[in-house]
């Protein structure tokens, strides 16, 4: 299985990733999905999020869920972008994709990483008001 | 021996400091080291229940036996994704 992990300051590209997109003849079905901030946290308008990561065990956490996501289903390929850093509200801050043979795979898939993700992954996200330094700056 | 001790997310905040180092009994273990810096740190002690460690770039319990070296991450609750 293919695979791309990025953990990274800079916006995520959607354009390009698709751009790079590589699926060999036996793929059927690519499923990818994008996470964007929301304009609210816990009930309050928000700017931004501003993401932290403990980015050694992000990256080796992840990892860990590339080994097993190889184990459950015949996946060809795996990406994965996390954005961290202030994100602004309706800009993404997470990019995720796999190709398999089939869509039931591909579907599954891409839903438990995401999942798996949001529950082992050391990272972290604080709101930005919309009169903080922070947010001005953007 | 001497183990380093990073904090993460809100924790930076609660200690005033992102790393230091503790000096600690051979053999001790996690929990040990946890309660040393709750009283370092009295303030760790409400989310002592949540706290997630770290021992070098994997999760480890309180009762994992630490050396000369590790570096121990305290952190709460993740939110990536």
């Amino acid at each position: 299985m293919k695979r791309r992990l990025e953990i990274t300051a800079e916006p995520i590209d959607e354009a390009v990733l698709l751009r790079e997109r590589s699926i060999s003849r036996s793929m059927g079905a690519v499923v990818y999905f994008l996470g964007v901030v929301r304009g609210t946290e816990a009930g309050t308008n928000i700017s931004a999020l501003d993401y932290e990561a403990f980015q050694r065990m992000a990256e080796h956490q992840i990892s860990l869920l590339f080994d097993e996501l190889e184990k459950r289903w015949p996946l060809e390929s795996v990406r994965l972008v996390h954005r961290v850093g202030v994100v602004k509200v309706s800009e993404p801050s997470l990019w995720v994709e796999v190709a398999a043979p089939h869509r039931g795979e591909a579907f599954a898939a891409c839903q438990w990483l995401i999942d798996q993700l949001k529950q082992v992954a050391p990272i972290w996200k604080k709101p930005v008001a919309g009169d903080s330094p922070l947010a001005t700056g953007l | 021996m001497r183990v380093t001790v990073g904090f993460y997310s809100w924790f930076k905040d609660l200690t005033g400091c992102g790393r230091l180092t503790e000096t600690l009994p051979a053999g001790s273990t996690v929990d040990e080291l946890l309660q040393r810096l709750i009283v370092r740190f009295p303030e760790l002690s409400a989310a002592q229940r949540s706290t997630l460690i770290a021992v070098g770039v994997d999760y480890q319990d309180r009762r994992c036996v630490l050396k000369e070296g590790d570096e121990v991450s305290l952190f709460p609750p993740v939110q990536g994704g």
